[in-house]
């Protein structure tokens, strides 16, 4: 069929040199309407929320509505931190936004940090070794995956409750490796295994300590599986809505913002403003770690 | 993928390959005693954190429990209660529902978003910086942002719709019934239609780029490429991310939560909402638990299959990506 002569020395370079055809107009044509919409599709709620958030609440109610606000203020994000000049809307709900903010990225810290040392090191142990119960272990680490948090809290509500632990943040750290721990050690376990145990022989040869290994020759080699797992989780932790608003009265952002609801001042641009705020630590996250965080889901969810 | 082995021990240790250090046997023991000692303490916390409370919760679900009194033993009670109540049944049929449409929704878009993101084309990385935002945000915000976005009153949904002249009054979609369950359907969709293009598009980049190639020279066709090169390799994801969405479906709280609290009437009360009424709201824990257990048995019966798949893919996995 091909005669020697159109043989091209890559398809990605006879793409430019062919005249574009009627097809290859409507690709593209095809293409970029297909990108737009996409592109509302994501942008949209997004974009309704942030304008929300600077807008006043009169302008809101405009047909047809105005897609940039007219008279932005910041009035909303001042009520969310309490100090605006209207006392009526300043309610000790609003106020809660920076102490949420901050136990938030406390809490999801720790998780993240816990897990990666508990996990770390069950993980390399998981990959390196064979010894008694290495499989069974495993395996229940794996099903332990699929048991649902949200149908186990009881016990956990019943636990904390007794042991005073409950509206504390050790309730939401120690509660967050329940379902933290098996996917970290699972993400991890994967990283190392892509590692070559040569290197870390060699160093035994010459005499260094399975640990100081551990820590001076594979945890390097491992960071971005280590990053990767850590994003992971500390997103996880900071999303977390459940287990925050049965085990805690509003310590984190989540329930929180659950909770505008039931304000009497409620004011929709005014949680608008309080979820802008919170949204962002994630979104920072997720598209500057973007390489590590794609990395970690693919690893976690197909590997 | 049902006709072979079930998950057991025995068939994941045929898969299980890791450096086995033998022949150096002094070594080898230290090695094993290393390893298990790495291995233990989070194993522990696992096992104490969920083996614990689901053994809890399997007890609570034949008791009659107040949070602070006896709690005697019912036997079977709670169970048939629970499943002779026209109210479980009911949230049971729209969990299944929400699951089905959820998982139809979030898996055509996320392939549709990942096929997209595969082709070339300018702004391609922008577009798929744009992939990672809606999964970036919590299925609370996801919620409250969808609330607010579909009102009837402040709504730029309805706002769009109307400038199209799509509406001639605004819509509100949260009031009715099927409108409603549809609406939270789609905001949850919003946010998995995203991790499931991040994972289908992670799968395209792998195909190895001389297979398409290779089967243009061989003289097929667009469509043929797509049904016998990328069909083929996107299977096993694709089981992944059905599995995934299914029993993300069956689990959503949080949209729910945020978006209609269940409402109106009990046109969106999944199972999920359900449990955490009886319990925590009516402290029926007995009953509870025993929603708990029936919603976790059918989310472990279908992650069972997600498990045994992740078996299988590692070997497929193995060899290809790393």
């Amino acid at each position: 069929m091909t005669r020697l002569a159109d043989i091209r020395p890559s398809p990605a370079q006879t793409r430019h040199r062919t005249p574009l055809s009627r097809r290859r107009i409507g690709r593209t044509v095809v293409i970029y309407v297909s990108v737009a919409l996409f592109a509302a599709w994501v942008v949209l709620p997004l974009w309704f929320t942030a304008m929300s958030s600077i807008s006043q609440p009169a302008e809101m109610v405009a047909r047809p509505p105005h897609w940039i606000p007219q008279r932005p203020t910041l009035e909303n994000f001042q009520a969310v931190f309490g100090s605006a000049s209207k006392a009526s809307n300043t309610s000790d709900q609003n106020a809660r936004i920076v102490s949420a903010l901050a136990w938030s990225l406390i809490i999801g810290i720790s998780v993240a940090a816990l897990n990666l040392l508990i996990g770390g090191l069950a993980g390399y142990g998981y990959s390196r070794f064979r010894f008694r119960g290495s499989r069974s272990g495993y395996v229940f680490l794996l099903v332990s995956r699929v048991v649902p948090a949200i149908a186990i809290i009881t016990p956990f509500f019943v636990a904390f409750r007794v042991t005073g632990l409950i509206n504390t943040p050790f309730a939401l750290i120690f509660s967050y490796l329940l379902f933290t721990l098996p996917l970290s050690i699972w993400l991890l376990r994967s990283y190392f295994d892509a590692l070559s145990p040569e290197i870390e022989e060699a160093a035994m040869v010459d005499g260094a300590s399975r640990l100081r290994i551990l820590w001076i020759i594979v945890a390097p080699l491992a960071a971005p599986g280590l990053i990767a797992t850590g994003l992971l989780v500390f997103l996880e932790a900071w999303s977390e809505f459940f287990y925050a608003n049965v085990l805690t009265s509003q310590l984190t952002v989540p329930p929180l913002l659950a909770s505008y609801n039931s304000l009497q001042t409620f004011s929709w641009n005014t949680l608008a403003a309080a979820t802008v705020l919170s949204l962002i630590p994630p979104v920072l996250i997720a598209v500057v770690f973007q390489r590590y965080v794609v990395s970690g889901l693919s690893h976690g969810a197909l590997k | 993928m049902s006709e072979e082995e079930p998950l057991d021990v025995a068939a994941s240790e045929a898969a299980w390959h890791m450096p086995v250090r033998t022949g150096r046997s002094r070594l080898a023991a230290a090695d094993r005693r290393f390893g298990m000692l790495l291995a233990i303490p989070a194993t522990l916390i696992v096992l104490l954190l969920v083996g614990g409370p689901s053994l809890q919760t399997f007890i609570y679900s034949f008791q009659k429990v107040s949070f602070n009194g006896p709690t005697p033993f019912v036997g079977l009670d709670n169970y048939v209660r629970v499943l002779n109540s026209d109210e479980f049944r009911e949230s049971f049929r729209i969990t299944t529902l929400y699951a089905a449409g959820f998982v139809l929704i979030s898996t055509t878009l996320g392939l549709a978003f990942a096929l997209l993101l595969n082709e070339r084309f300018r702004g391609r990385g922008i577009a798929r910086t744009l992939l990672i935002v809606p999964w970036a945000a919590p299925w609370l915000m996801v919620g409250i942002m969808w609330k607010w976005f579909i009102d009837a009153d402040v709504g730029m949904l309805n706002g769009l719709l109307y400038q199209f002249g799509l509406i001639h009054d605004y819509v509100p979609y949260l009031a009715t019934p099927n409108s409603a369950l549809l609406a939270t359907i789609v905001a949850a969709a919003w946010r998995q239609a995203s991790l499931s293009g991040l994972l289908f598009l992670a799968a395209l980049q792998t195909i190895p780029p001389d297979l398409p190639e290779a089967a243009t020279v061989d003289g097929a066709s667009t469509w043929q490429r797509f049904r016998y090169v990328t069909v083929p390799w996107m299977r096993p994801v694709l089981m992944v991310v059905l599995v995934t969405n299914v029993i993300f479906g069956f689990l959503q709280f949080d949209v729910i939560y945020a978006m209609t609290q269940g409402g109106p009437g009990n046109a969106t009360t999944l199972l999920s909402i359900l449990l955490y009424r009886q319990i925590f709201q009516f402290s029926n824990v007995g009953i509870g638990s025993a929603i708990a257990v029936i919603l976790g048995l059918v989310a472990f019966g279908v992650g069972l299959i997600f498990v045994k798949f992740l078996y299988r893919s590692e070997s497929v996995y193995g060899r290809t990506a790393e």
